[in-house]
């Protein structure tokens, strides 16, 4: 993709990215000549694709890890080896200096999956915990996430076993 | 106003220099491998794997540095038929140390990563919604990474045993444009020869990837009792007049080079003396022969 400002008739260059949300994030261009920034959307089939593809926005001058893709990308993978590649990558970490924003953007994005946030006032009952328990460990943290999603946006304050119910028919796994 | 191509670069990502790299790993990686081999069929259970894993230990017997990528990301079985599955990967900077055999063949397969029996393969994702638009690039990525970040080390042949379907081949040559040859598996079946067709036209017309041969796996048993060759299955079509390629052999079915796979023993040092075993030793010759001429 490129970019032009229509006014100066330049390319504009990469500068920056915004906090991703749901799995989306936005990527900033501004104008060399007169400055005018843009505001590139990824919505997170987009997002995707690109940590499909292990590709970065506004480059990447890090030397390639072995596996970095599927090592960090593996949802069922062994811990020992999805742990290992974010200490030599530095997926997870901000943003440092000369460091290229989008690594720590698009790993944030990730981590959003790996571990959601719980919604604030979203409680559990006992009774969905132990159910949640009795889904297979590889697929766990997608169905929390997304029971929580739906909790939240059908107006539930509680997770119980009948929102789970609820909840069933919009997710691949069984619980 | 300027033109898409009149525009310098894209804004500073280097897209193209991204995927350039990648693609440079792999080609740096297999300056140390002599010759790779895709062994495909397009379809499933006429046993690719099995043909795979046997032909690379007969190679290895035979004196070779043989290496084999499990191109089934989703259905992995090679580390299971060739006893490794226990194995754990070693990283290092030069590269991710591949499983070994007892006999010295180098394995990688995604089920040497994948933390359970039970566990698919499943990416990390925002969401799994509309994962058919994504799915197919992380494959052929993580194969990517399996040919280029496995530190082979000197290889005679890399072998790699593809998944079903006629569109896994193009895959392949996207990440290894000078492919040495393709082993075109199949069974004694009219339904079998329909799709293997398909993939015998992707790879020569149309990709224009040498074809070493045909194997015909599970061609007919030898009666125990008398020797005696009993068919299968009742195609008539031979492997020669249904794909107009040489065929490499026609390994007899035998519940024993079933059973090794699933110990994860090697057939050939088994039973070196059945006819399946010798087939498969012929076989290993030809694609010895066929690189030597």
């Amino acid at each position: 993709m490129k970019f032009l400002c229509i006014d100066c008739d330049t390319a504009m260059k990469f500068k920056d990215v915004t906090r991703p949300e749901q799995g989306s994030v936005t990527a900033v261009f501004e104008c060399p000549d007169c400055f005018t920034e843009i505001a590139m959307f990824l919505n997170p089939s987009e997002t995707q694709m690109l940590k499909s593809l292990d590709l970065k926005l506004g480059g990447n001058n890090e030397a390639a890890q072995p596996m970095q893709m599927v090592r960090s990308q593996l949802e069922t993978g062994k811990q020992d080896l999805m742990s290992d590649i974010s200490s030599e990558t530095g997926i997870g970490e901000k943003a440092e200096g000369g460091k290229c924003p989008f690594t720590s953007v698009i790993s944030d994005a990730f981590e959003e999956t790996a571990e959601p946030a719980e919604p604030e006032g979203l409680k559990w009952t006992p009774e969905a915990l132990e159910r949640l328990e009795r889904i297979p460990s590889f697929v766990r943290p997608m169905a929390k996430m997304g029971i929580e999603s739906f909790a939240k946006e059908n107006g539930h304050a509680e997770i119980t076993a009948e929102v789970m119910d609820a909840a069933r028919g919009n997710f691949p796994a069984q619980f | 106003m300027k033109s898409y191509k009149e525009l310098p670069d894209d804004a500073g990502s280097n897209i193209v220099g991204q995927v350039t790299a990648q693609a440079n790993r792999i080609s740096k990686r297999l300056t140390s491998v002599q010759r790779t081999v895709a062994i495909m069929s397009g379809k499933g259970g006429v046993g690719k794997s099995a043909v795979t894993a046997n032909l690379a230990t007969a190679l290895t017997l035979a004196g070779q540095n043989v290496g084999v990528v499990d191109a089934d990301i989703n259905g992995p079985t090679i580390a299971k038929m060739m006893g490794v599955r226990n194995a754990t990967l070693e990283y290092a900077a030069t590269g991710v140390k591949p499983a070994t055999t007892k006999l010295g063949t180098k394995i990688i397969s995604m089920d040497l990563l994948l933390t359970e029996d039970d566990a698919p393969v499943l990416w990390n994702a925002h969401s799994q919604k509309d994962a058919f638009t994504w799915r197919s690039t992380m494959e052929v990525s993580a194969l990517r990474e399996f040919i280029g970040d496995t530190d082979w080390g000197e290889l005679d042949y890399l072998l790699l045993d593809l998944p079903p379907g006629t569109d896994r081949l193009p895959n392949v040559v996207e990440l290894i444009p000078n492919l040495g040859g393709v082993i075109v598996v199949t069974i004694p079946s009219e339904v079998s020869h329909l799709i293997v067709k398909k993939s015998v036209t992707m790879a020569r017309d149309i990709l224009k990837v040498p074809i070493i041969g045909v194997v015909e796996n599970m061609a007919f048993y030898v009666c125990k009792h008398c020797g005696e060759h009993e068919p299968l299955f009742s195609v008539e079509d031979t492997p020669n007049n249904a794909f107009q390629l040489t065929t490499l052999g026609k390994i007899p079915f035998d519940p024993k080079l079933s059973r090794c796979n699933d110990n994860g023993t090697p057939y050939l040092n088994e039973y070196p003396d059945t006819p399946a075993s010798k087939t498969i030793r012929e076989i290993a010759q030809k694609v010895q022969d066929f690189f030597q001429t």
